[in-house]
């Protein structure tokens, strides 16, 4: 991760156009905030799109940046969001396509890659629970354990307080065990 | 959660592995001894065990991107998009004389609105003069009213395809329902959408919207046998029916020539 300092003049040398500085920003993020995008669309294409997209919006909105404040933060609530709005185009577009398709027709293998086994078939559970969580809950739980940021990243990110990131993950996992208790055999 | 000594936050900060040295070691030796919140701390290490899945997941989808190559990638296509390889140039001389202080958007659009305002009044109110077409008070140019008409023919036949599209899922649920006959009401709209789609031949056949024409056809000869439809409709033609919609992908075709003639292709 780069120094505040650092960061506050790569940043507006971005704003001058500056290809080297964009440059050396995208290599020194581009993972987390690959991370962060698969983490919610869970394709890697989209997830590379969203990547794009949260780094056009950085050029775009530079000048925007509050020195005082985490930048990794920022970035990556950019990211979010355009990958939540991703998320939400593409469900859509799913929900169509799929009610205009005959059941019989709907391609059920293409999320399930082992689909006869039970350890897929919990997975699967598994999943279906995260998404289930509220808006919140959810957020915190995949930035907490798909993309392994730490409470304060998280409440940086989400611009809530350290103390409202931990007891939301707190209730997520409550939610999960509640729900998946029957699946998980205990 | 059980209703034990260990409070919410002493759960959470447990979780989140932030637990202080002296609640951890209240926590562990309570742990120990209340079998309830050991059942409860094991579900929890359990669920967070599923998540190991999808880290491996996403650690497959790091490795698979070309990160030395990504930056440069993004950073034509980004600079492209933006449109904005070096500075903006500074506002011309006009712009400066004509604009002293920086209108915002919204002064802009007032502005805006105000000299289109003023100009189509001019236009309505000025004294007639001889016109091309004589005196009807109206002049559009052929370019224009073919333009109207293909746009009309457009709507139509987005409006045909998304009737069409309500009557076969009525006609699919009535025969998932047991083999019902469709109701009164499908039958119904299907005769009216076979009237519509006398007219629109014409329209389709006009512009050559050939992909469209194709579809429609398709639906006019199902719409056929559905209008002769009575009540004693058997199971079997029903099924017939719906065989035919599944064998072409029907409703599949209509939605993909819906999204194109939405895009205006």
């Amino acid at each position: 991760m780069a120094e505040p300092t650092e960061i506050a003049s790569l940043l507006e040398r971005i704003q001058d156009g500056d290809r080297e500085a964009f440059m050396t920003v995208i290599r020194l993020y581009q993972q987390k905030v690959f991370v962060m995008a698969y983490s919610i669309l869970r394709n890697r294409e989209d997830a590379l799109d969203a990547v794009q997209e949260t780094f056009l919006r950085l050029y775009q909105k530079a000048g925007l940046y509050k020195p005082g404040n985490s930048f990794q933060g920022w970035l990556l609530q950019m990211a979010k969001n355009i990958s939540i709005d991703s998320y939400r185009k593409h469900q859509m577009k799913r929900r169509e396509w799929e009610t205009s398709k005959p059941l019989e027709e709907i391609p059920v293998a293409v999320e399930d890659r082992a689909s006869d086994s039970a350890a897929s078939d919990l997975r699967s559970a598994f999943e279906r629970s995260v998404e289930k969580l509220a808006n919140r809950q959810k957020m915190v739980f995949v930035m907490r354990h798909y993309n392994e940021l730490q409470f304060n990243e998280i409440s940086e990110a989400m611009r809530i307080s350290v103390g409202t990131a931990k007891s939301l993950h707190f209730k997520a996992v409550q939610n999960l065990r509640k729900w998946l208790t029957p699946d998980l055999g205990i | 959660m059980n209703k034990c000594a260990l409070n919410r936050d002493d759960w959470a900060a447990f979780l989140s592995g932030d637990l202080e040295e002296g609640r951890r070691r209240t926590m562990t030796e309570h742990l120990v001894k209340c079998p309830d919140c050991r059942a409860e701390a094991d579900e929890m290490s359990r669920v967070l065990e599923k998540t190991e899945a999808v880290k491996a997941e996403i650690r497959q989808a790091v490795a698979s991107v070309n990160w030395e190559a990504l930056p440069a990638v993004i950073a034509d296509r980004v600079l492209a998009d933006a449109g904005k390889p070096e500075k903006a140039p500074r506002a011309g001389w006009f712009r400066a004389w004509a604009f002293p202080l920086r209108m915002k958007p919204v002064l802009a659009g007032l502005a805006a609105g105000l000299i289109v305002g003023a100009a189509a009044m001019y236009l309505a109110l000025r004294t007639p003069g001889p016109r091309p077409g004589g005196d009807t008070g109206y002049y559009a140019s052929g370019e224009f009213l073919d333009r109207a008409e293909l746009e009309m023919a457009r709507r139509n036949t987005l409006d045909y395809l998304e009737k069409s599209q309500y009557v076969l899922l009525d006609v699919f649920e009535s025969a998932g329902e047991g083999g019902a006959a469709p109701t009164a009401f499908s039958s119904e709209q299907a005769r009216d959408l076979l009237s519509k789609k006398k007219y629109l031949n014409a329209q389709l056949e006009r512009f050559q919207m050939a992909k469209a024409k194709a579809i429609c056809d398709q639906i006019e000869m199902l719409f056929l046998e559905l209008s002769q439809i009575s009540e004693e409709l058997s199971a079997a033609e029903l099924h017939k029916i719906r065989g035919f919609v599944e064998e072409r992908q029907l409703l599949l075709k209509i939605n993909l020539v819906r999204k194109e003639l939405e895009r205006g292709i």
